[in-house]
């Protein structure tokens, strides 16, 4: 028996339809929002229009390299009225995550990343080590050389790091290896991110991939397309799952985090996904719907009679 | 049955057992990291060994995954130790990769980029290709600002991946780059193993971290020509007039050294002086059995003189 075909996505004609079909929008940001630093246009009017409907507006990121706090700055530095608490980066998932299983105080976590993740886990109460300045740290493999690691640590979190290095792939490892129970989260698995608009970069999950080929070991993903963010704030804002529509443009986060949570799902072309391949016959992930970016909100119209 | 524990699919080397695999075997190949050597100390009874079994007429050939040197530096190395192996008698991922291009006739006027060390160039130098990258690059940074453009050589027609002590973020980058947009780049890795004795002292990340990196990035699987593949035994085999059922491949490491033995239908015997420990080894979920297994290669020398 031939498994039953995926609906193909439909392009987006009747955006007000859309928008009454549900309660809160979950967007996420790179290729979505802004590209780098540049806001895409269309995108205040947007958000205006959606909020004066009385929608809950939510922004869901895989970008770790920074804090809800240092996000609120970046929306608020491209003119967008956004509050922090309405911003969940995989930074905030890690932190989230180690609070949701009562990581004892008593125990600290590895950090191979950035910023983001350091400044999320010090709100929580987490003792840290590692981040960008292990990034100076070398490795002679000669004679003699051994590298001792700290026996309390409980847990390796794992996220995109331009600092990353032979250093902190061994501190890891040997963290996971060796310290009883220690845990290997990963804050994403993107492939690629757009660091600058104008081209595709190694993205987290060349970290997370390094650190599961030297211990053999499956991390525990907080990020898209894992369900963990979405119970969070479905469970934070009490609202349920089919009164949302998540907007992304990507496939195997975005879309398919909307579709595991059960949401509605919109896939915008303004960032890494082509309408060829959305089309190819390679791919399998189908939103609801397509549209070219979200200021289509304000133009699509039903057609009047 | 033993201790409790159900006898093992893969028999503990015993005077008998020697016997018969030497009588049944012309030559024998050895992985280095952890059966010869950890780190820069050779393992206790190596030399006697390798005497022994050179007395008794056997070949002995070394196959290694560490592609940090070629060829002719690991006979250095080998000579640094007190043991004399030539060149021609060593095989390497390094070299490996270098020979895949050659034998899949790679144009000159392409070039190699390189995320590995200097083995690996040396090996690409000698086989006549033009390649860069290696442990100069592990200096380069990414300029962190809003309109860098990461610059590439559209002439790379393959990456070469292996151990990479120097590895950071511009070299994950520049790998992804040139698989990803210039048509038709090869992406090749000298091998996938998670960790290694670099050092004697403890166990640092393989290549296979490397590669993984690389690889999660492109979302592509790499050509490995390094163990378990059993590319390097077509070298072996022109090298030497030998039948792999005559041979018997002797490691530390049950899914490249041993399962490079069932690849190519050797013998193979597992010693316990590296990576492995006899409880993975006897743990159900293993399904990797070598013939025969026992503490190092030393055990030999004891068994045969018996």
């Amino acid at each position: 028996m031939a498994a039953a075909a995926v609906a193909p996505a439909a392009k987006l004609e009747d955006a007000d339809a859309l928008i009454d079909s549900v309660e809160t929008f979950i967007f996420d940001c790179d290729g979505v929002i802004w590209k780098g630093d540049k806001l895409i246009d269309g995108v205040p009017e947007t958000l205006d229009l959606l909020r004066s409907k009385g929608k809950r507006l939510v922004f869901v990121t895989n970008n770790s390299t920074k804090s809800r706090k240092q996000y609120g700055k970046k929306f608020e530095t491209l003119g967008l009225n956004i509050d922090e608490e309405e911003i969940f980066a995989s930074s905030f998932a890690a932190a989230a995550y180690l609070q949701s299983i009562d990581f004892p105080k008593d125990k600290k976590v590895y950090v191979i990343g950035e910023e983001g993740i350091l400044k999320e886990l010090e709100l929580a109460g987490f003792q840290h080590l590692g981040g960008p300045t292990d990034g100076d740290k070398k490795i002679e493999l000669k004679p003699g050389f051994y590298m001792e690691h700290d026996k309390d640590v409980g847990a390796v979190v794992v996220g995109f790091d331009r600092y990353f290095n032979y250093y902190k792939v061994q501190y890891g490892t040997l963290c996971i290896r060796e310290n009883p129970g220690c845990l290997f989260i990963a804050t994403n698995r993107d492939a690629v991110t757009h660091l600058t608009d104008a081209q595709e970069w190694a993205g987290g999950g060349s970290m997370v991939g390094a650190i599961l080929g030297s211990t053999k070991q499956e991390p525990v993903v907080v990020g898209k397309p894992s369900t963990f963010m979405m119970d969070y704030l479905a469970k934070k804002f009490g609202i349920t799952t089919s009164q949302i529509c998540m907007v992304g443009d990507r496939l195997d986060t975005d879309i398919l985090f909307g579709q595991n949570g059960g949401c509605k799902t919109l896939l915008v072309l303004s960032g890494v996904t082509s309408l060829q391949t959305l089309q190819s016959p390679d791919n399998s992930i189908q939103p609801d719907f397509y549209t070219n970016q979200i200021s289509d909100f304000l133009t699509l119209k039903a057609a009047t009679v | 049955m033993a201790n409790g524990l159900p006898d093992p699919p893969c028999g503990l080397l015993t005077a008998d057992s020697a016997r018969s695999l030497v009588d049944s075997v012309d030559a024998f190949l050895f992985d280095c990291d952890g059966v010869i050597w950890k780190g820069d100390k050779l393992i206790e009874g190596v030399s006697q060994t390798m005497e022994l079994l050179r007395k008794l007429g056997k070949k002995l050939v070394f196959v290694t995954n560490n592609s940090r040197k070629s060829r002719r530096q690991y006979s250095k190395k080998f000579r640094s130790l007190g043991l004399e192996v030539t060149e021609d008698e060593i095989f390497t991922s390094s070299f490996a990769a270098a020979m895949f291009l050659k034998l899949n006739n790679f144009p000159p006027e392409k070039k190699v980029y390189v995320v590995g060390e200097d083995g690996i160039l040396e090996e690409l130098k000698l086989a006549g290709f033009e390649c860069f990258g290696g442990p100069e690059d592990g200096k380069k940074n990414i300029k962190l600002e809003a309109d860098f453009y990461f610059e590439h050589d559209k002439s790379v027609g393959a990456v070469v991946v292996g151990l990479d002590q120097y590895f950071n973020y511009y070299k994950m980058q520049y790998a992804r780059i040139c698989i990803s947009e210039n048509p038709g780049c090869l992406f090749i890795a000298t091998n996938r193993d998670p960790s290694g004795h670099m050092t004697s002292g403890q166990e640092w990340p393989g290549a296979g971290t490397m590669v993984a990196a690389v690889s999660c990035s492109v979302q592509k699987e790499p050509i490995v020509v390094g163990k378990p593949s059993s590319f390097l035994m077509d070298f072996l085999l022109k090298s030497f007039n030998l039948e792999t059922s005559r041979m018997c491949m002797v490691g530390d490491r049950l899914d490249t050294d041993i399962l490079f033995g069932h690849n190519t239908g050797c013998k193979t015997l597992l010693v316990l002086s590296g990576c492995t420990a006899l409880p993975e080894l006897l743990d159900a979920s293993n399904k990797i059995h070598p013939d025969l297994y026992t503490t190092s290669v030393y055990d030999l020398v004891g068994l045969l003189q018996n």
